[in-house]
Order: structure tokens, then sequence, then C-alpha cells
């Protein structure tokens, strides 16, 4: 387990949510283990906030979810982005760009 | 109905929506902490260790479901199903208390709901017209006269018609009421007619269900007489038939072609339209002083689209100057006005109703006071449980909700029984209402009156909700628990429950009041002298048929043949004619002047024909001369009775009999002169008890001959019993006609009164239900206080405290609070009390006797409702109590 891990800023894990399934249908743990290899080992879900951010976006209509089968044969329950979860995605990505940006220009200042 | 359905369907699927959802969260958590295992075991963990890794990580599944709920928002529909059971097993585990408040909700709902369907109906519904809207009453007013909103002469009308160019159209309806045998098959019957202008129902836009209505040529005289049906009749008399079109019709002698039917329902101008005729004024009349100068229509006018009413009024006001420029004689200032038709019909009744509907809108202010006192007293009782429920970890919003969610079912059981209440209370009104209060038509609850029965109750509930959940919701929880532990409730919550308390007793006191001023205010309209002995005297109106008794003299030996042979009925102490029963109405006014009066005239007095020993009869007392004899004749001398108002306004000075009088302003050499022989006392004209008597002049019948009289007679015994006696002696006499109108006397007076007494049997319902409902307030406070100070009062029991003591201590308190109340009720009664005087007679809304009296009505029963608890505070033993908690 690597040593140093990052605290997901708030609000930004349901953007890394809707990323990772904008490649596919994925099961909740799926997301998870995604994330982490994707933020090579950096960013850990505690699964206390991803199954909560799970249901709220797809109460918000943001993704849907059915049961269905994982790649290993098995009944999970997998999780589709919806065109509005896309549209959400885009925004918050440029959002997310605008804020980097913008921090990245103040710590850089001299 | 289909909303609350539809909201079970949805708990119902929200609770297998949550089962479902729990189950698949179970799955999903075991799918994940599987997956994670095998992972582990593959990166070359044991088994048991990986599965323990797996679930460490995952960390506490009851917590993740928690939160999972959370965000699937099912939470808030749980919960409130959860409240909705808890109130229901609270409020079945206090059946009393539930259904006094249930009761106390229904009462205002109940009584706001029937008093609002009657406002619906007289001043909310629109007129059965076409563009009612655009539709105003015209009426004309002389100052001199001390006329207001009367009627109009015909020529006026006409004028009007032609030269107000604000309206479309102008018709006009004859203003008495006009009853008419019907003759043809059977049995003569008597009909309620209306008689007006040929476009009379194109300026309603009301065209006719079957043939047509009148055209303007109808009018007058000339032509055929026509006649429309009511659906009613229509459908009664005549089978519903189609075939009537065109058929002739007898009325009082006179055939008529039936031209159409007219729509169900429609029966304007009000009272009992059965038919209608036209007019029939005779074309010559247009320009004859007599047309100008007696008023009697009421002209309808339908204003031009976009004009409004202040137009059209200031082109009444021109042509009206003009008209008294042209016409001195019958015109001087004579002037005229419009309102919307709607207005004009609700009249006077609208203020009266308004401020009934005010005094119902107090006494469902204090339904709500008091159901939310009951559930803030019962909260105190639970501030135990209430405090334990918080500190548990219910949160303060939770409760609070708790508190609204009860309210609510309250509201929703009360609200349904105050509907039922509602609408057998608006069927008593309808059975009560005094003749001519309300439009036509029967009261129904419609979606508005519906609508308006559901905001109250939503309204009230939320009201009666909050006050405890507010209080609930601002005590700390150890607060209460620790003062739970002995006395049960805050500080800031007795001083809640007493304030609550103040303020029922002040409106219950306002209402009280109300209706007491009513009763003194009947009282005073009962004291009222009609001027004449109503007890034991029957009445029955009769028109003779004019084909048969076509001049004068044929009428004045039927109507002398009809009184001779009543007065030999058995029983019968005395019997005559009149042209107009006393408390109905006035049949006409005029001017009048005196010989050597020259330039002086007086106005506005009222005449009416007598025949046969009238006075006496009637026990109309003689004060001065003499009276009729009967030997009067048509060719003279003529001569009259004139009355004490009369007397005294236009003769203050000297002896009115022997003078000689003209119904004019100005004597003529044309003049018909008559000789004043004799005064009478006052009678009450108008069909009000509570209008001021008019002077007035009575002419023996043979001089004054008319087709329609009224006759009275006088027996020993019960003058109902008379009634059919009457009846078939009209038949034995003149088998052609019936009775247009037969009752007894007493009904005419009591109906004389029927409006204030109404209103007064309404008020009077309102107190009792408010007195009910602040007794049960005071009673409730006194008695929550009572059972928390029981281990104070078992102290001071023991340490040899007295009776008087203890019932001191506690009806001390309620008493307290009564008289805070009274006063505050008694203050605002003086500011708002001017509002009633709309329905009170000769009585100040201050009358002090009335205040007097209900100060202590409700100051008596308000500490005998302190005094209950107190006396059984007294018995408390000392050692139960202080084992007590």
């Amino acid at each position: 387990m690597p040593e140093q891990r990052a605290d997901l800023l708030q609000g930004t894990l349901d953007l890394l949510i809707l990323k990772t399934v904008l490649l596919g249908p994925l099961h909740g743990w799926g997301i998870s283990k995604r994330i982490q290899q994707l933020s090579g080992d950096v960013l850990q879900v505690n699964q206390g906030s991803l199954y909560p951010a799970l249901y709220r976006l797809e109460e918000r209509g943001l993704m849907s979810s059915e049961w269905g089968l994982s790649a290993e044969g098995r009944r999970a329950r997998l999780y589709t982005l919806t065109r509005a979860g896309k549209r959400q995605l885009a925004a918050e990505r440029a959002g997310w760009t605008l804020f980097t940006g913008a921090v990245a220009r103040v710590l850089e200042a001299t | 109905m289909k909303g609350w359905l539809e909201r079970l369907r949805r708990t119902a699927e929200s609770s297998s929506r949550r089962r479902r959802m729990e189950a698949e969260m179970a799955e999903e958590f075991d799918f994940h902490i599987e997956r994670e295992t095998e992972e582990l075991i593959r990166s070359g963990m044991g088994a048991e260790e990986a599965r323990r890794q797996a679930v460490l990580r995952f960390g506490g599944v009851e917590r993740h479901r928690e939160a999972g709920r959370d965000a699937r928002r099912a939470r808030w529909a749980e919960d409130l199903v959860r409240d909705l059971r808890f109130s229901g097993r609270t409020l079945a585990r206090d059946p009393g208390f539930a259904a006094v408040a249930v009761v106390a909700i229904a009462l205002g709902v109940g009584a706001s709901t029937a008093i609002f369907s009657v406002v619906n109906q007289v001043i909310l519904r629109p007129l059965p017209f076409a563009e009612p809207d655009r539709l105003v009453m015209i009426w004309e007013k002389n100052p001199e006269k001390g006329w207001e909103r009367e009627t109009a002469a015909p020529a006026n009308f006409l004028d009007l018609r032609e030269q107000v160019a604000a309206f479309q159209d102008v018709a006009a309806y004859e203003d008495f009421p006009i009853r008419s045998v019907l003759t043809g098959d059977g049995e003569p019957t008597v009909v309620g007619v209306a008689s007006v202008t040929g476009n009379f129902f194109d300026v309603l836009g009301v065209p006719a269900a079957l043939g047509r209505t009148f055209r303007w040529e109808e009018t007058w005289s000339g032509g055929p007489s026509v006649a429309l049906l009511s659906h009613a009749t229509w459908r009664d008399r005549f089978g519903g038939d189609p075939a009537v079109l065109g058929k002739s019709v007898v009325l009082d002698g006179q055939p008529h072609e039936v031209v159409g039917v007219m729509p169900e329902g429609l029966d304007f101008p009000g009272g009992a339209s059965e038919l209608w005729v036209t007019a029939g004024w005779d074309a010559e009349s247009r320009s004859a002083a007599w047309f100008r100068r007696a008023h009697w229509v009421r002209p309808v006018g339908r204003l031009h689209p976009e004009v409004s009413i202040e137009e059209a009024n200031g082109q009444i006001a021109a042509v009206m100057a003009g008209l008294e420029e042209r016409f001195p004689a019958t015109n001087r200032l004579m002037g005229a006005g419009a309102t919307p038709l709607q207005r004009f019909i609700v009249g006077d009744t609208r203020t009266a109703l308004l401020v009934v509907l005010a005094a119902v809108g107090l006494l469902l202010l204090l339904a709500c006071v008091n159901v939310g006192n009951l559930l803030l007293v019962r909260a105190m009782g639970r501030g135990r449980e209430v405090a334990l429920r918080g500190a548990l970890g219910a949160g303060r919003l939770r409760l609070a909700r708790q508190m609204v969610v009860e309210g609510a079912a309250l509201a929703a059981a009360g609200g349904a029984v105050g509907l039922l209440l509602g609408w057998g209370a608006a069927r008593i009104l309808e059975a009560f209402q005094p003749p001519g209060l309300m439009a036509p038509g029967p009261i129904t609850l419609d979606g508005r009156v519906l609508l308006f029965a559901l905001t109250v109750t939503a309204a009230s509930g939320i009201l009666f909700g909050l006050i405890p959940a507010l209080w609930s919701a601002r005590a700390a929880p150890a607060d209460a628990l620790r003062e739970g532990g002995r006395s049960g409730a805050s500080r800031a919550a007795r001083r809640a429950t007493g304030t609550l308390v103040v303020l029922e007793v002040a409106l219950a006191l306002l209402l009280v009041a109300g209706a007491g001023l009513l009763v003194r205010s009947f009282e005073r309209l009962q004291a009222v002298d009609p001027g004449f002995e109503a007890a034991g005297v029957a009445a029955m109106t009769v028109v003779a048929p004019g084909a048969r008794y076509d001049s004068a003299e044929k009428r004045a030996a039927f109507f002398q043949e009809l009184v001779r042979r009543v007065e030999a009925l058995p029983g019968v102490r005395g019997a005559a004619a009149v042209a107009q029963l006393p408390l109905t109405s006035v049949s006409w006014t005029s001017d009048f002047t005196v010989d050597g009066w020259g330039e002086r005239y007086g106005s506005s007095v009222a005449h009416r024909a007598v025949s046969g020993d009238y006075f006496g009869t009637m026990r109309v007392p003689v004060l001065g001369g003499r009276t009729f004899t009967g030997d009067e004749r048509a060719e003279g001398p003529l001569v009259v009775v004139i009355n004490e108002t009369m007397a005294r306004r236009f003769f203050p000075d000297e002896d009115p009999v022997g003078k000689r009088v003209v119904y004019d302003q100005q004597a003529g050499p044309e003049s018909t002169w008559r000789t004043i022989i004799g005064v009478v006392g006052t009678e009450r004209q108008a069909g009000r008890l509570a209008a001021e008597p008019m002077p007035e002049i009575y002419e023996p019948f043979p001089q004054e001959p008319r087709a329609r009289m009224t006759l009275v007679a006088r027996t020993a015994g019960d003058p109902g019993a008379l009634l059919p006696a009457l009846r078939g002696l009209l038949k034995e006499i003149e088998p052609t006609t019936a009775p247009h109108d037969l009752r007894v006397m007493t009904d005419v007076y009591d109906d004389a009164s029927a409006r204030e007494r109404f209103f007064m049997g309404v008020l009077l319902a309102f107190a009792a239900i408010a007195l009910a409902l602040s007794l049960m307030g005071v009673y409730g406070v006194t008695a929550q206080a009572a059972r928390q100070r029981t281990r104070e009062i078992g102290v001071r029991v023991a340490l040899g405290a007295r009776t008087g003591d203890v019932l001191r201590l506690v009806a001390g308190q309620g008493a307290v609070l009564v008289l805070a109340g009274m006063a505050l009720g008694l203050a605002a009664l003086l500011v708002a009390g001017r509002a009633t005087s709309a329905l009170l007679y000769q009585t100040e809304p201050t009358d002090p006797l009335t205040l007097v009296a209900v100060s202590l009505i409700l100051g008596g029963t308000g500490l005998a409702a302190a005094l209950v608890p107190a006396l059984r505070a007294r018995r408390v033993e000392p050692t139960v109590a202080l084992r007590a908690e």
C-alpha cells in the first residue's frame, strides 16, 4: 500500500465516479478500484462515501443502474452514465480545469 | 378524494420500495466484500485473513446503510409514515382528547363552511345571465321625498332607455309582487307572475329554452297578450309538453298566449316567478303626467362593452337634469343612478353577511387556539417523553414535525366531520332563511365552498399544530428533563398556555357579546308597537276577476258581500278589507297639500283603501274624530282618515280633523279635495318592523276602489282554524278565483322581524360554541396546572393549609386568566363593536346592560370551569401527593 495518499476534495468524488463510469458500465467495487488504479494508487475511495455518492448520483439522474453480470460472470449492480450525467461530467470537468488552473497559477506566483 | 388514494398508494409503494432497496443494498455490499476478498487472496493472503481485511476495509456496514438510505431520500417519507403511526397510537391512547379536538375543529370548520356557502351563494356566485358584469340596476332618488334607490317612473325609464348612450339597451320589470289566479283545467291556482318589458330577456341575455322570449313591441297593449312559462310551471302544470306553445292560459280571467318556456332555475325578478307577462302599457300613457309621477318600475340596463358604470352615471345625471327642466311638476329634484345588478340585489344583506362571516372567522380562530392549547397542554404532560426522545437523538425538527403531523391528523378528521356539519348547517340556514335575504336558489356546496373548507382545514391544522411545535422546539431537553422530573412543563410553556387561554376568553367574549347585542336589539324590536293587534286575526288576499267585475261598483259589491259573509262565520268577531296588510309593504305614496297651506306641501305619504270596520277589526285605536261608517259613496262627500304620525308631523299644533287635502304639491281648479274626518294610531307599513313608520292616509273603499284587497277577520278562537272556512267561502261566492294569499296575522308579524331573528339565531349558536370552547380551554389549563402542583398542594395540606387556601391557589390562576381575557375582549369590543351596528336595531354596540350581562356570563362560567379542578385538588391526600412522581 503506497505511503503517499491524498484525501479527496469535497465534491471531487462525484466527478471521478462520473468519469470512471463514462468508460462503460461498472459495479461499485470496480469503480473504487479503477479510481485507485487510474490515480496511481494515490486516491483511495472510502466505501462509506462511495455508495452514498453512487445512490445520490442515481437519484439525481446522472447515472442509472441495473442488475447484470460482472466481468467474472457474477450478479452485480452495474452503473451506467446517463445523458444528463455526460452533460454534467463535461460541465464539472470544465469547472475543475478552471479551478485547478487558477489554484496552480496562485501557487506558482512569485 | 383521488389525491388521498394516490398518496396512500404511494406510501404503500414506498414501503415496499424501501424493503427492496434494503435487500439490494445488502447484496451490493456483500458483492463488494467478496471481490475485495478475492483480490486480497490473489495478492497472496490467506482466505481467512483476506476476508477479515476486506470487511475491515469496508468499514461499518450499518453506517454505510444509513448513509445510503439518506442518499436514497427514503428517509423523509419513512419518517412521515412512522410519525403518522405514532400519532395514531398516541391519539388512540387518549380517545377523549382526540374526540374533543376533532369536535372543536369540526365546529369551527362546519360553522365557517356553512356561512361561507351562504356568502358564496349571495355575494360571490355570478348571476345566471350573460356577461352579468355589464348589467346594472337603475334607480331614482329624491332628497325631498327621502328617496334613495327607489323605483323609477315608467316615462323616465323610457327616456333613459332612449337617451343614455352608455347602454346597449335598458329593460324594466314592474316592482310589486303580482300573484294571479291561473284558470284552465282543474282548480284555479295562484301563481307568481312577473311583469316585464318586451326586451327584458334580451337585456339579461337569457334565451328561451323553448319557443321565444318577448319582443319590445309587446311591452305595449294592443297586440295579443303573451306569457312565458317558467321551467317548473311548464313541467308541473303542463306535463313538460312542447305543444304548450301557442296555447292560451287564463290569468285573472285574461287569456294569454304561451310563446315560450324559460330555462330551468331562472327566477328573476326574485321571489317566485312562475310566469312572465309583458307590462302591457298603453302607448298613449307615455305623454301623460301620471306616467312620470307614479314610480313602480325597476330598469335593468346592459352597458356597452368597455363602458364604465361611472360613465353611465354621468350620462344618466345629465338626462335626469334635462327631464327636471322639462317636467318640473313631476321631476323636481328627481335624480337617478346605476348600481351593478348583483350589488343591488344583495343590497344591505352584504354588510350583514360580512359581519357574520367575520364572526365565524373569530369562532374558527377560537377553535384553532383551543385545539392548539389542548395539544400544548398535552405536550406539557408529555414533556418527559419529548425530552427523552430528544436526548435519544430525535432531531428537534423531527420532534416539532411529530406535533405538526399530529395536528394535521386531527385537522383532517375534524375537517371531514366539519364538512358534514357545514352541509347540515347550510340546510338549516336555508330552511330558516328570512324572505328576501338570499338570492333565490339552493345553497350548494360547490367547488368554491369545498376549496374554502379545505383551505380553512389546512390553515387551522397548521396553526394549531404549530403552537405546540414551536414550544417543543424551543425547550432544551435538559431543562425539560429536569423540570419534567418534578413539575412537568417549562415556565415558557406554561406562560404560552396562559396566553392562549386569555386569547380564547377574549374571542369568546367578543362572540357572546355579539350575540348579546343581537338579543337586546331583537328585544327592542319586539317592543315596537306595530299599531294593531295581530293575535286572533286571519287574512285572505283576493283579486276580483277582471272579466266579471269590470266596474268599481261591481268590485265594491263583491268585497262588501265577502266581508258580510265572513262576518257571519261562526266565531268571527269582526271583518273588514284593506288594500294592503300592515307590515308587508306600502302600496303607493304621493305628495299632498292642505287647504290654506299655499306653497307648502308634504311628501311621501302612504295610502290605503279600507272597507268595513277595519280599525275596529285590527284594533287600531281611534285618537280623534271618527272613522268610516260604511255608507261612503264614490260620488262623495270624499273623506279620509289619517294616522297619528301624519297628524303629529304635519299638524303639530292644530286639530287636523275638518281640514281638506289634495294629493298633489299644489292645488289647482281640477283638484279633488278630501276632508279629514279622523285620526287613528299608526300602523307600521313596511315589511320590516325595524323600518320607521310613515305618515298615511286611509280612504274608504268605494272612493278608492281596487281589484285586489285583503280580508281580515278577527276571531275569538284560533285564527288558523278559520283559514279553510275563508277559502271555502270564497269558492262559494266566486268559483273562478282562489285566495292569492291566506295566512294568520301573527305570521305576517313574525316575518317582519324574520331577518333579525335569523341573524340572532346564527350569532347565538356561535356564542354557545364559543362559550363551550373557551370553558374547555380554561378547564384544561387549570386542571393541568393542578395536576402539576399535586405535590405542592400535598405539602401545603400537610402543613395545615385549609380548603379555602387550596381553592384560591388552584382556581386563582384560572381566575386571573379569565379576567385578563375578559379585559382584552371588552377592549376589542369597544374598538371593533361598530362593525355590528349593521345588524342592530336601536342598540349601541356598547350597550351597558349587554356588556354587564355578557361579562357576568363569561366570568361566572369561566370561574366555574377553573373551580372544578380546584375542588378536586382540595381532596388531595397529603401522603399520596408526596409519594406522587
